[in-house]
């Protein structure tokens, strides 16, 4: 694994992505659903893939010692470790955001563990409906990215869409108080910590699955395809 | 033992079917593959390593099944497809160092060599090579790594006659410890004579003959003679040109009584490919 991994990091992986890591400087902007940063790695996944494509990657990857199941296995963990990355950056600049702006975040969900999870949501969306399609048919990716995109972007409607409603009509609905006080906002007690620490658990538990489930499908996808 | 059994191999598309392609190769041989453009060489050679999914069949690399060891086959195998088209805007020297990483057998010796008999350049970008210089990497890159079976697809098609008669020259080496051996593909039936022990001929996704390339050009034998000759033979032949002083016809060697008073020579492997493609034509007849 370590082998395939160090082939996606030095061949396949493109600098875009790099550059996209640097929209985590997004948690620096007051007032922006900071949930978006997450599709833009999983943008700068697609540019790598599209790249990969012109590469010939699959057919040279398929022409080492490498089962196709590995090389589904090695594309996925790339996919997992760019991911994981930008969640661990975001870590120290949820505090530099809370310092800076302790009102909170109007546009989405504040800079908390809450914004972490929706971002495990949001990588799991992406890959369970890109990596199985891209191995149905590994010479295209167009139209697999644009479906993967609407998914995303309906995730982060509806995840920044309940936590600005939240903000907005806490008073006036019991569950939106809820919510807000804690989900939305940063934590100001051990119960709202722990309450988002759980919610946090849950969707790192559906990355985690959806993963697992990304994998088999795509193994059973390119198992089909012909190069 | 053999090296390589192919044992049934069939690949059905809508149109093609690769239609139980069987033959073996023995260790310290190369085996010419040969067959005209969409006969099936390259999808025998896809399916045989899993790149195609074959629909039946069995791939024996080195006394294992490829299917249940693919990765441990793959592993005794260097394969190239012509030229080398993958990560254009790398390096020669990047992509060696990612690849060797996948092989404990890697002579690193063995790969700078390549690298000064072939004039290849690391620091170099796979999109700066010739398309000549592409194929040299991929042979290096797959010679180096101690495979005791290369599959080549048209590895000399984009290489000059210098080159190529260098490249000849390495398989005959690679080949000279006896344990190793070489399959490739070709439309160029020259370099077949120059180093080919065997051949498999395909066509129409089936195997035609596959034996060595003595038994191959004996079966068969070129006749000329007058026109007038021509109505009786038609029945024997397996193909012919007509020309201004008669025609010229391949027969099998079986028949060599037949035309007995005409002038017969030898087939070359490029006779018994022209003369054996003329479908349509002639009547194909089965070697």
């Amino acid at each position: 694994m370590s082998k395939l991994l160090y082939k996606e990091f030095r061949l396949c992986m493109q600098p875009l992505v790099l550059i996209f890591f640097l929209f985590v400087l997004m948690l620096l902007i007051p007032s922006y659903p900071y949930t978006i940063m997450g599709f833009f790695i999983c943008n700068g996944l697609f540019y790598s893939f599209t790249q990969s494509i012109a590469d010939n990657d699959t057919l040279f990857t398929l022409l080492l010692p490498v089962s196709k199941k590995d090389a589904v296995r090695g594309k996925l963990w790339f996919m997992l470790l760019v991911q994981l990355a930008l969640v661990v950056l975001c870590v120290p600049l949820m505090f530099v955001n809370h310092a800076m702006f302790p009102e909170g975040n109007p546009a989405g969900v504040d800079a908390t563990l809450s914004l972490l999870g929706g971002l495990f949501v949001l990588f799991s969306l992406f890959n369970a409906s890109f990596l199985p399609k891209f191995y149905r048919n590994p010479t295209k990716n167009g139209r697999n990215f644009l479906i993967s995109a609407v998914l995303c972007f309906a995730w982060i409607i509806v995840f920044d869409g309940v936590m600005i409603a939240a903000n907005a009509a806490q008073e006036f609905v019991p569950a939106f108080s809820w919510i807000e006080t804690h989900l939305d906002r940063y934590p100001t007690c051990v119960e709202e910590w722990l309450t988002q620490g759980i919610f946090l658990v849950v969707c790192i538990g559906i990355f985690a699955a959806s993963s697992e489930w990304t994998f088999r499908r795509s193994v059973r996808a390119f198992d089909g395809a012909d190069l | 033992m053999s090296l390589l059994e192919v044992r049934g191999l069939t690949k059905r598309y809508e149109r093609f079917t690769l239609d139980h392609v069987s033959f073996s190769l023995e260790p310290g041989r190369i085996m010419g593959f040969i067959g005209r453009n969409g006969a099936g060489k390259s999808t025998t050679m896809k399916t045989m390593l899993n790149l195609v999914h074959k629909d039946a069949g069995e791939v024996w690399i080195n006394g294992r099944d490829f299917t249940k060891n693919e990765t441990l086959c793959k592993g005794e195998i260097g394969f190239v497809m012509g030229e080398f088209d993958c990560y254009k805007k790398s390096t020669l020297k990047t992509i060696t160092e990612v690849t060797k990483r996948f092989y404990p057998s890697w002579d690193e010796d063995a790969y700078r060599g390549y690298l000064k008999r072939f004039r290849l350049e690391e620091d170099k970008k796979v999109s700066e090579l010739s398309a000549g210089m592409k194929v040299k990497y991929a042979l290096a890159l797959e010679l180096s790594h101690n495979a005791l079976l290369l599959i080549l697809d048209e590895p000399t098609s984009g290489l000059d006659p210098v080159s190529r008669d260098d490249l000849l020259d390495v398989f005959r080496t690679v080949i000279e410890d006896r344990t190793r051996s070489i399959l490739f593909s070709t439309h160029i039936i020259s370099d077949l004579e120059k180093c080919a022990d065997d051949i498999t001929y395909i066509h129409g996704g089936k195997i035609l003959a596959t034996c060595d390339v003595e038994s191959f050009r004996n079966a068969y034998l070129l006749v000329s003679g007058d026109r007038e000759w021509l109505d009786a033979l038609k029945p024997i032949l397996v193909g012919y040109k007509p020309n201004a002083f008669g025609f010229t016809g391949l027969i099998r060697a079986e028949n060599r009584d037949r035309v007995q008073g005409l002038k017969t020579a030898p087939a070359d492997l490029e006779s018994i490919m022209i003369y054996t493609e003329q479908e349509g034509e002639h009547e194909q007849t089965a070697l």
